[in-house]
């Protein structure tokens, strides 16, 4: 399902004094089975952005089309409730969405909510928490047993239940520790080549851009300053440096090795494993010039 | 959210933002008890004055209060209606089984309708002009004399200020968690009593567990930083009576005495 911005604003408290406009003509497109990368600094309307992929939040002004559906500020909320089951949101820190009294009823809320019998959910539940990586003896504790890397695994498949065609993630791993967010990402990467979920990503981590994304959209003050492929987005160092961006270390250190060497990456590295790569390649070359 | 207007700050400088937020508080409580004095036309006008002067005073938009009101004219159309039609004397227009419509029924409604818009904007004048903490430090300080009868002067204090400060935290919270649920399928607001009231747990339940949990933290964290009771602690936030709040309560008591001589015209 390919998402389409057309001109869209975006109001909070429209028509008060505490009126506040959090996108401002945004005309974006992502992909089919894309991996979308949104960045931009705190208070850059990425959140309000999300929202409005399944309808939380209308447009002020302007259309927005997710597959076949078309959101515009006349939709009615009756209207929204099918679009939600093809978008799948993980909200920062989901952990606070878990309410039920065991870790398989809560990952089978979504889908019995979209229709699907006890049995069905509770199968699906069971499937998305192996996902997930959760074990069995997991599923019929209370979900407030556990520990804080358990629980954001749970909200997760608890959001994956709904099998969703396009999955959002906002900040799937901030406050994990390094073996749960590596463990977290690269679950949501196999997810998106085994079921071609378009995937669209909020994140500070400009490492995960580089590694996971293909597509990037770059927001500012409820602006889109700009979007590309991540090496055409990470292409100007100092440009990022003046939207209070940063490029990935991969890239920054080969920046650093540039200016220390004098040699020139033909394209400027932005993963470990290209920048490895390419300086295995120079090495297989025959030496470092010194300039 | 967002909608609510009342308990809202908005900041300004202007003579009624500077005021002793002590002043503040037992002016706005002082003319809630003066307003049931009034009963004639002549005493509403000189209220409707001294509000519109305190709202001009404070430099805030007059939309505010308009909105302030909103909110609650169902409540004031209910209240205004049931004097309207079952208070009795005066001439009688109208009548029909237990409903009437007489002279004096309309005179009373009318004057609840004014009531009600003053204590509205007043109160909304109070906490439009004056932070929540504010507000807390000044209740704490109004409350001292009571420490003398053993109550925990402190301990409300605090609490009122812990409260009044998680608010909107509270609400941004809900809000987060409705978003949550509503993309899992939740639909509040909609169906039959019982759908809405289910649809309710998935919000509760997380909204208590948070709670708790940043509970916990934050007593931790102000342990932490040695808290030990309310017993012997210097204050930061200082306020001063000025003469400005001298003057506010001169012409509140001026009022008074205009309104106890109104009342027997």
């Amino acid at each position: 399902m390919a998402i389409i911005f057309k001109a869209v604003n975006y109001t909070y408290q429209p028509n008060t004094p505490f009126e506040q406009q959090a996108l401002e003509n945004i005309s974006a497109e992502i992909p089919t089975g894309s991996y979308t990368a949104l960045i931009g600094h705190t208070g850059s309307g990425k959140s309000t952005f999300l929202q409005h992929l399944n309808g939380l939040l209308r447009p002020t002004s302007g259309v927005i089309h997710v597959g076949k559906q078309i959101i515009t500020p006349e939709t009615k909320n009756k209207q929204l409730g099918e679009l939600r089951k093809h978008v799948g949101i993980v909200f920062q820190f989901p952990e606070a969405q878990l309410f039920e009294e065991t870790v398989i009823k809560d990952i089978a809320f979504a889908p019995k909510n979209f229709g699907k019998t006890e049995e069905e959910a509770e199968t699906i539940a069971r499937r998305m928490a192996q996902q997930v990586g959760l074990d069995d003896e997991l599923l019929s504790k209370s979900p407030f047993e556990l520990s804080g890397g358990q629980m954001r695994r749970v909200a997760i498949a608890g959001i994956l239940a709904m099998e969703p065609e396009i999955l959002v993630l906002d900040e799937p791993t901030a406050g994990l520790d390094p073996q749960g967010r590596l463990e977290i990402m690269e679950m949501f990467k196999r997810l998106k080549e085994e079921q071609n979920l378009t995937v669209v990503l909020v994140t500070h981590q400009m490492d995960d851009v580089a590694k996971y994304a293909d597509n990037v959209i770059v927001l500012e003050k409820g602006k889109q300053i700009a979007s590309g492929t991540p090496s055409e987005i990470f292409a100007q160092p100092n440009w990022l440096v003046e939207h209070h961006l940063a490029l990935p270390k991969a890239g920054e250190f080969a920046l650093e090795f540039e200016k220390k060497t004098g040699y020139k990456f033909a394209t400027l590295p932005l993963t470990e494993v290209s920048l490895a790569r390419q300086i295995a390649s120079l090495l297989h070359g025959g030496g470092v010039h010194h300039g | 959210m967002g909608k609510v207007l009342l308990g809202r700050y908005v900041p300004g400088d202007s003579i009624v933002h500077r005021m002793d937020p002590r002043a503040k508080l037992i002016l706005s409580f002082f003319f809630i008890v003066i307003i049931f004095l009034a009963n004639n036309w002549q005493s509403y006008a000189l209220l409707f004055a001294l509000t519109i002067g305190s709202i001009l005073a404070a430099k805030v938009n007059f939309a505010f209060f308009i909105k302030g009101v909103r909110p609650l004219i169902w409540l004031i159309l209910f209240t205004v209606l049931l004097q309207i039609f079952f208070s009795s004397g005066g001439t009688v227009f109208w009548r029909w089984g237990p409903f009437n419509l007489s002279y004096y029924g309309l005179i009373n409604g009318a004057y609840v309708f004014c009531r009600f818009v003053l204590i509205i904007f007043m109160s909304t004048l109070l906490t439009l002009t004056t932070a929540p903490l504010e507000i807390a430090d000044a209740l704490e300080k109004l409350m001292m004399p009571l420490k003398k009868i053993k109550v925990p002067v402190y301990e409300i204090s605090l609490m009122l200020s812990i409260a009044l400060r998680f608010v909107p935290t509270l609400m941004d919270e809900t809000a987060k968690i409705m978003n949550a649920q509503r993309s899992r399928g939740v639909n509040f607001g909609e169906g039959s009593i019982m759908q809405q009231i289910k649809a309710v747990v998935p919000l509760l339940v997380p909204l208590f567990v948070s709670s708790f949990n940043r509970a916990e933290d934050l007593a931790t964290a102000m342990e932490a930083r040695g808290y030990r009771g309310g017993e012997g602690r210097t204050k930061y936030r200082v306020h001063y009576w000025q003469t400005g709040d001298t003057v506010g309560c001169a012409v509140f008591v001026a009022v008074l005495i205009i309104l106890l001589f109104l009342r027997h015209w």
